[in-house]
């Protein structure tokens, strides 16, 4: 039996689990729901249906927090965001549904497996974004007319107006409809697809694509959270504090990014999620009995893989900066 | 002073964000005053580790009783109610964005916006 005192203490306590996936998720650009499915999972042994259902919901309060900015200062291009709606709201409806079938046929280890390929998947071109930010301009081609994808925004770093013109718009909707897919699976924004689909597909600027992508994460949410709510997948008092936490956590995280001048620090984040990704890769080997290492010891080689992963990403990255340098 | 559309979708988001926020919260307080929320203790709801079947969960609150809930001082139905205005938020700014295009006369996007539409309306009415 919980009292009172004893359910506030916890209620706290899933806030601070919400403010730190929220700040973690604003400094790597993840955003937060990466980090808070596996935290609830690993550390509060909260049932994984109910963290993505917290997840989702609380990943709409977030994307529509710091999208809110972005639109008012017209970096965002709704327009384009609405375009690619088409697949990434249909791609949420298809995960969703592959879910609540998952878990209906009792194999929600695979459900851990997926999370941690794709959040240790997602750190290459997340720390690859920081490479360039103005793409090298593209002849337009028949989608950039037909589909509108031309646009300006005033970049006020450089201080000048960044003229772009989006092209393989069909390709842009490709990804997005798998990007959907991983949100309604995972309960994710799954927002470093979304970049890859903008930024690689479609050779839109990385401001205009991170930004747009935080609008869209909200509407593909939105499509999963109303499969999720009639599946039962929200509980409300774990939903409550998670999308308070997260709130917080972002608003601050993006404050912080603001101040962080030293990239390196900003290795120590991409750790974290490395070592939250390995965590839940061999948390679902375990379930499934493909390995029989106690919880204890899943920690300790998670910790040590993803140091030796990030090492190596860290020296290929160094030497390519070197490379392009030299 | 005519508003732009932008300014619009900019308020609309962070509008929606502050009164999902202020449901959350009072749905929480409440939570914490009666000890209870449809049926469930709080120390039932709070044993996060309980498993799905014997948790309270978004499928025994049903949109029909969101009111009902509410007058009753029910802190789940405010929570639920705060968290459906989020999923509604951004579903807004396409309803919004719909009638933007409409006005430009931009049929294409029209069209994609209605696209986007009937897809969140599969999910939320179609499928069970």
């Amino acid at each position: 039996m919980i009292g009172a005192i004893g359910a506030g203490i916890e209620f706290l306590s899933i806030v601070g689990a919400g403010i730190i996936a929220g700040l973690l998720g604003s400094l790597t650009g993840l955003g937060g729901g990466t980090v808070l499915v596996p935290v609830l999972t690993l550390f509060y042994g909260i049932p994984i249906i109910f963290a993505t259902g917290a997840s989702l919901i609380s990943t709409i309060a977030t994307s529509a927090g710091s999208a809110s900015a972005y639109v008012k200062q017209r970096i965002a291009n709704v327009k384009i965001g609405i375009g690619l709606e088409i697949a990434t709201t249909l791609g949420a409806i298809v995960g969703s549904l592959t879910l609540v079938y998952v878990r209906r046929s009792g194999f929600i280890w695979i459900i851990f497996v997926v999370f941690g390929v794709v959040m240790l998947s997602s750190l290459v071109p997340t720390i690859q974004r920081t490479a360039k930010e103005i793409p090298p301009l593209m002849k337009p081609d028949w989608t950039t007319r037909f589909f509108q994808l031309s646009g300006s925004y005033y970049d006020s770093k450089i201080s000048k107006k960044v003229d772009y013109n989006g092209i393989r718009w069909w390709m842009g909707e490709i990804v997005m409809f798998f990007a959907g897919v991983i949100s309604g699976l995972l309960g994710i924004g799954s927002g470093a697809m979304k970049v890859v689909g903008m930024d690689w597909a479609m050779n839109l600027p990385m401001k205009v694509t991170t930004t747009t992508s935080n609008f869209m994460i909200g509407i593909t949410a939105a499509t999963g959270s109303s499969i999720y709510w009639f599946q039962g997948y929200i509980q409300p008092f774990i939903a409550a504090a998670t999308a308070i936490g997260v709130i917080i956590g972002s608003f601050f995280g993006t404050k912080i990014l603001v101040r962080i001048t030293n990239t390196n620090i900003r290795w120590i984040f991409f750790w974290v999620l490395a070592f939250l990704g390995f965590d839940m890769l061999l948390k679902g080997f375990y379930m499934e009995r493909i390995i029989s290492i106690s919880i204890s010891e899943q920690f300790g080689l998670s910790v040590v893989i993803s140091i030796i992963m990030l090492l190596g990403l860290i020296t290929y990255f160094r030497g390519k900066r070197r490379l392009s340098r030299g | 002073m005519v508003r732009s559309y932008n300014d619009i979708v900019s308020k609309v988001l962070r509008g929606g964000v502050v009164a999902s926020l202020v449901s959350i919260v009072a749905g929480i307080v409440l939570i914490f005053i009666y000890g209870r929320a449809d049926g469930f203790t709080i120390s039932t709801l709070a044993n996060v580790r309980e498993p799905f079947a014997q948790q309270l969960r978004s499928s025994l609150l049903l949109p029909s009783n969101f009111l009902s809930g509410m007058i009753h001082l029910d802190g789940a139905y405010f929570i639920s109610v705060g968290l459906w205005i989020l999923v509604f938020t951004p579903i807004t700014v396409v309803v919004i964005s719909l009638f933007e295009f409409a006005e430009r006369k931009n049929i294409r996007y029209v069209v994609m916006s209605i696209i986007v539409l009937v897809n969140l309306f599969v999910a939320m009415f179609v499928i069970r």
